[in-house]
């Protein structure tokens, strides 16, 4: 099983490192790490960024799991063959466990609460095997760093009691993920349906390729043990899904409708993809003639199949073509940066109603260049907030529960996940 | 007051702070240690963080380690994890003094409060210390008993803690027994896991050795046990849910019923958030049915969507996981995925190597009817960014020509790519044209007519020059100007550097010849002579070998050289179908990552590298095993002196043999060279009898000149025994650490670790131990200064495929370090020249 998890910051330094067995992984093992990385930066022309290197690596000693998160590696050493997925699968929760403790996720938070990521890191994980990995029932085991601790340490003087007096009762009880007395509970429920639209359009304006990557994210806090139904208007358009382990799984499979103890807390119930989706709610039209060392660019952008709500957050970026020595370019709307890593960002926030965002420029190329060799892919960014675009809709959500009327909340956003138009 | 045992062991020079700041926290610790003054714990908390963060940095805090006990007498729940933390780190280290944590940790293991006991547990289980063995059997048993189920998981992963630790005191105890009642009682989901977890590792290893150990393994893998496992999967963890499911893909069902009770119980486990789950069950139903044909084609159709949502939906590292995965089950079924081909389009965003799987899996999959969507999609690749991404494209699309779809379309795709006029997409699809040719010879008018065009300047790679000289050579006939653009080729043999195509140059004229002579005469006299006084011994050997059918008789060199061919029908595959087979037998496992069967990279014989990784901790930890290494570098240098006279007995041999044989070969050409210009007018005697010259006179370079640095002057016989220098490597910092580049003749030279052991020895850098197989090797040097105590420190990895050498460097005197490194540098380069 896993031998050795190291935290590493993004300038190499070692924030955390939990040996897990008997065998002693050497910290050396990190020099080799990015010693690999380096060389791997040389050999590749587009630099060895490390969201470039493969999870799955082997040095000369042990194999290594990498998964990086908001500049932060999470890196598993072992010595024996064990499923690729496991270590993967872990790395991501104990990122996404931190993250929720510290309320974000990156190098400062990591060394100010080094002592709760130890902690934690104890109770996820015994002998190299994985053990608590539920956040309700961790959180009861180690308190998290959270204002209500900041401010009972600062007016008592005393720091707040680490761990609860007694055992969490969810390590004990048959739905693993709840605990049997929620504290706090305000008796309300939250559904927020979030979609991803990956698309690609070629260069002669055909759609390429469109899916749509869904997820229910549900956000509950309900006393006692309540037992909820959501069921949806339109389940035959769901491709596949999967599920949060406290969906039952037989009334999903002859009728449809989900049924489920939720967690307290945040968490995501489903995940699920859409099939056949035909149409994508903003284009872009680029053009790019090239002749004799010059290359004029245009990029059009405008609504195609108007989704009835704001299309907010528009975002255009490219990457700058290898071979240019400057770039003028302009737009009548929003604001075109050009970053330090030849990335082009153009910044346009919503569509004005009189006009087409439009983007225009020149570049030009090194001496000796004619014409351009590589067109640029141009990726596009956007938030739709209030419509999930694959058309799914949650017809209703039953709570049978010990208290009466619990509040309900649903909501829907549409993200650009790659969308991108080739030129 | 125990002595501070390990105060010797200053902390790295790198950290020269640390000393200060660990006697600095030593003494606040021991003011604190028995206060009992309100907020004393808070002062402990910080103290602990600052030492735990000192642990972190890499600062050895060990020396504090009598203190932190004293401190660890609280009813403070974080500083006793603190506390735990940094008595498991160290207590290994300092086996007396964990003895010290042994009173508190046993009173921590009888706490009220589970949650404590279980972390006493834990942390009694985690010192590691062979000693205090004893003091854990007591806590073990009564954990394994208690009445939280939290103490309990605790427990059964400790008894395996215990068996690593000593495997007889496990036995003793009768702990396997109690973890096998455990598990079948437990009313814990995980207790049942954690125990069955330890047990599978604890019979594993045994099995080896016992035969009660495997016959328990038998019963893991029985029925019952199974069937009282996947009963209760629902109330699992999702990884315990991991560990049983791979339990269960090692399981053979009795009959088909059993088979499909199994899947239906298993199916809602592929609806499972979490992706290991997820294949973990796929593994399960690809094995149960194995050997039902139609089920198992049931299956990759069940088990499709599911891994097509978790490669579009996990976070990159989930989903290049199971693209691996997919990879294989479409290697193995393309048809099952043909109509799924959008979902391997390539995205801008991808990482190159989650492009190429992408890539061959496109190629895979392609049939009748979605091979045009396929190939206009990687024609949009061939102007990608990435220009090995554009070549992989190019190769696929020529991959998806030869699997005969669509013929048609695609070579005129090809012959389009021709027409971008970008080197590399040029050469790649010259490549491909060529293969398309030998496979479809009835394309070769279209083809020839675009590939004419091509001038043979513009193209450098050698794979894609070969190409074309080859379609030149084979379609003379068709090519007006073959015979001249071939000429002007064979008049830039001097400056065609690849021996692979003045290879193809030499066969391309001779095909020409036989079709064209009257053209190609005067050209293939040219490339003849030329590739007489080639140096490279292939060339050389194929021309001479042409020279002498074409003497021999113009029709049987035709025979050989050009005779009719018939259209490949299948080129051969790189990976044989029964290391497919053995890849996909090892579902959900480390392979499928790598695209190899595990023996390959598990197995002593198939891991170079791997080797040194014990040799090092040896040397790092130090131990019994490290003196053998050192032991046997000694009885190297006995031999050395054997291997000198072999050696140099192999040189006098060598010589006379070498020249004898380049005389005979040589004695050939010139009554060649005379018969030869019945076919090539112009002699060739002149350049023939000069290239000999040459040739006789390359094996022998000028040998560099040994030049040494006049600031370092080398002890010639400097003495340091094995342990000292275990000692020293282990204090000292690298000073220096360099890549080299070994010559030639050095990697030919070194066949075995002596050869160089010798050579730096006459440089007066001494070896201590060595180790490694072809092609890595690994030395321990040192050296001594002329006059001086200090030592030089030398690890040197010696990459011989590779020709490098990665040297570390440590010194006693750092000042002169860079001068020993340059001193080093030049005497490893030098090795062989001499």
């Amino acid at each position: 099983m896993l031998q050795c998890i190291f935290l590493l910051s993004e300038s190499g330094e070692v924030m955390v490192e939990k040996q897990m067995t008997g065998h002693r992984v050497d910290r050396s093992i990190c020099a080799w790490f990015w010693d690999h990385l380096l060389s791997l930066s040389l050999s590749q022309p587009e630099g060895g960024h490390i969201a470039q290197i493969s999870q799955v690596l082997t040095s000369p000693t042990h194999y290594l799991f990498q998964v990086y998160r908001h500049g932060i590696i999470f890196l598993a050493c072992t010595q024996v063959e064990l499923p690729p997925l496991m270590p993967i699968e872990f790395l991501s929760r104990l990122a996404d466990i931190l993250s929720d403790y510290l309320g974000a996720l990156n190098e400062d938070i990591i060394k100010d609460n080094f002592v709760i990521v130890y902690q934690i890191l104890d109770e996820m994980m015994d002998n190299g095997f994985p053990l608590t990995t539920e956040p309700n029932v961790l959180k009861e085991m180690v308190t998290p760093p959270n204002i209500v601790s900041k401010v009972f340490t600062a007016v008592t003087g005393k720091a707040s009691p680490a761990v609860g007096p007694t055992l969490p009762e969810a390590a004990a009880s048959c739905v693993p993920w709840r605990t049997t007395h929620p504290k706090n509970t305000t008796n309300e429920v939250y559904v927020n349906l979030v979609e991803h639209l990956h698309a690609c359009v070629n260069r002669e304006g055909n759609l390429r390729r469109c899916q749509v990557y869904g997820e229910i994210q549900v956000n509950s806090s309900l006393p006692g043990f309540p037992d909820l139904t959501l069921s949806f208007a339109n389940p035959s358009l769901l491709d596949d899904v999967r599920f949060h382990p406290c969906v039952r799984f037989r009334p999903w499979e002859s009728s449809q409708f989900l049924s489920f103890v939720p967690p307290d807390g945040q968490f995501k119930l489903m995940s699920y993809r859409v099939k056949g989706l035909k149409k994508i709610p903003i284009y872009l039209k680029p053009q790019l003639t090239s002749d004799s060392g010059n290359c004029r660019i245009s990029a059009l952008l405008g609504v195609k199949n108007d989704p009835g709500k704001t299309i907010d957050s528009i975002m255009v970026q490219f990457q700058l073509p290898p071979g240019i020595t400057s770039a003028d370019l302009t737009s009548n709307h929003g604001t075109v940066d050009i970053l330090a890593d030849k990335t082009c960002r153009w910044s346009i926030g919503q569509i004005p109603k009189d006009k087409l965002p439009c983007l225009s420029g020149n570049l030009v190329l090194e001496p000796g260049m004619e014409r351009l060799h590589v067109a640029p892919t141009f990726q596009v960014k956007f938030k739709i907030m209030g419509v999930a675009l694959s058309g799914l809709q949650i017809d209703k959500l039953e709570v049978k529960t010990a208290a009466a009327n619990p509040y309900k909340g649903f909501r829907a956003q549409t993200q650009a996940g790659d969308y991108e138009f080739r030129s | 007051m125990a002595p501070p045992v390990s105060a010797t062991k200053s902390p790295s020079p790198s950290q020269p702070s640390g000393k200060s700041e660990v006697s600095d926290l030593k003494l606040q610790l021991r003011q604190l240690a028995g206060s009992r003054a309100p907020g004393a714990d808070d002062a402990k908390r910080d103290l602990f963080k600052r030492v735990i963060s000192c642990m972190t940095v890499g600062i050895d805090v060990s020396p504090a380690f009598s203190e932190m006990v004293m401190c660890s007498a609280t009813s403070d729940v974080v500083l006793k994890k603190m506390c735990y933390l940094y008595v498991g780190n160290y207590a290994r280290g300092n086996p007396d003094l964990a003895l010290l944590t042994i009173n508190f940790l046993q009173r921590d293991c009888h706490d009220q409060d589970p949650t404590i006991r279980g972390l006493a547990l834990r942390s009694l289980c985690s010192l590691r210390v062979q000693n205090l063995v004893e003091y854990l059997v007591a806590p073990l048993v009564a954990g394994l008993k208690d009445h939280s189920s939290y103490v309990r998981t605790v427990a059964a992963i400790g008894v395996l803690k215990l068996y690593h630790i000593s495997a007889t005191t496990c036995h003793d105890s009768d702990f396997p027994a109690a973890l096998k009642a455990l598990m079948l009682s437990d009313p814990d989901a995980q207790v049942v896991a954690n125990c069955l977890y330890s047990l599978l590792e604890i019979w594993t290893q045994e099995a080896g050795n016992s035969e009660e150990a495997a016959r328990e393994i038998e019963t893991l893998y029985g029925k019952p046990v199974i069937y009282y496992l996947l009963n209760r999967i629902r109330d699992f963890s999702e990884w315990a849910q991991c560990l049983l499911l791979d339990l269960v893909s090692k399981y053979i069902p009795a009959d088909n019923n059993e088979i499909f009770d199994m899947m239906n119980l298993l199916e809602d486990r592929l609806q499972h958030a979490n992706g290991a789950v997820v294949l973990a069950t796929i593994k399960v139903f690809l094995h149960v049915t194995m050997s039902m044909t139609d089920v198992h084609q049931q299956v990759y159709e069940r088990i499709k969507a599911p891994l097509l949502t978790l490669v579009g939906a996990g976070s990159p590292e989930q989903s290049y996981a199971v693209l691996c995965h997919l990879h294989i089950l479409v290697m193995r079924a393309p048809m099952l995925f043909s109509s799924d081909y959008k979902h391997f389009y390539c995205q801008f965003s991808d990482p190159s190597y989650v492009k190429k799987l992408k890539l061959e899996m496109l190629t895979a999959i392609a049939n009748e009817s979605n091979t045009y969507e396929i190939v206009t999609e990687l024609c949009e690749y061939a102007g990608n960014v990435d220009v090995p991404i554009a070549r992989e494209s190019i190769r696929a699309v020529g991959k998806i020509a030869l699997q005969q779809y669509d013929v048609n379309a695609i070579v005129d795709r090809l012959l389009q790519f021709l027409e971008m006029e970008k080197d590399y997409v040029t050469a790649e699809t010259l490549v491909l044209v060529k293969d398309l040719l030998r496979k479809y010879p009835q394309w070769s008018h279209d083809c020839i007519a675009v590939v004419g065009n091509i001038s043979s300047n513009s193209i450098q790679e050698p794979k894609a020059k070969a190409a074309l000289i080859w379609m030149l050579g084979e379609y003379s006939q068709d090519m007006m100007d073959a015979p001249y653009v071939l000429e002007s080729l064979v008049e830039n043999w001097e400056e065609e550097h690849s021996p692979e195509v003045r290879l193809h140059l030499l066969t391309a004229v001779m095909k020409c010849f036989f079709k064209r002579a009257p053209e190609t005469q005067k050209a293939l006299g040219a490339a003849l002579s030329a590739g007489l006084a080639d140096s490279h011994q292939d060339v050389h050997d194929r021309a001479l070998f042409y020279y002498r059918l074409l003497q021999y008789d113009v029709a049987v060199a035709e025979r050989v050289v050009n005779p009719p061919k018939q259209a490949v029908s299948v080129f051969a595959d790189t990976q044989s179908s029964e290391i497919k087979d053995r890849i996909f037998d090892e579902f959900n496992s480390l392979s499928i990552v790598y695209q190899k069967p595990s023996y390959m990279f598990t197995d002593k014989e198939h891991r170079g590298p791997f080797e040194f990784a014990e040799d090092l901790s040896n040397l790092a930890i130090g131990g019994d095993s490290g003196d053998d290494a050192i032991r046997s570098a000694q009885r190297y240098q006995e031999n050395d002196k054997d291997l000198l006279l072999s050696t140099s007995d192999k040189e006098e041999n060598g010589g006379p043999t070498r020249n004898g044989s380049n005389s005979s070969t040589y004695s050939a050409p010139s009554d060649i060279n005379s018969s030869l210009s019945a076919l090539a007018p112009s002699s060739t005697a002149q350049t023939a009898t000069f290239a000999i010259d040459d040739l006789l006179g390359l094996g022998v370079p000028d040998a560099p000149v040994l030049t040494l640095p006049p600031s370092l002057i080398l002890n010639s016989k400097p003495v340091l025994d094995p342990g000292t220098f275990q000692k020293k490597w282990g204090q000292l910092t690298v000073s220096s650490s360099q890549e080299s580049t070994l010559s030639i003749q050095g990697v030919a030279s070194l066949t075995a670790p002596q050869s160089l052991i010798r050579h730096m020895q006459n440089n007066s850098i001494q070896c201590i131990a060595s180790g490694g197989h072809p092609p890595n090797y690994k030395f321990f040097f040192f050296a001594q200064k002329e006059g001086s105590s200090s030592f030089f420190l030398v690890e040197c990895i010696v990459n011989t495929a590779s020709a490098k050498a990665q040297i570390k460097i440590k010194s006693d005197d750092a000042s002169a370090s860079d001068a020993f490194a340059s001193l080093f540098q030049s005497a490893l380069s030098n090795f062989g020249s001499l």
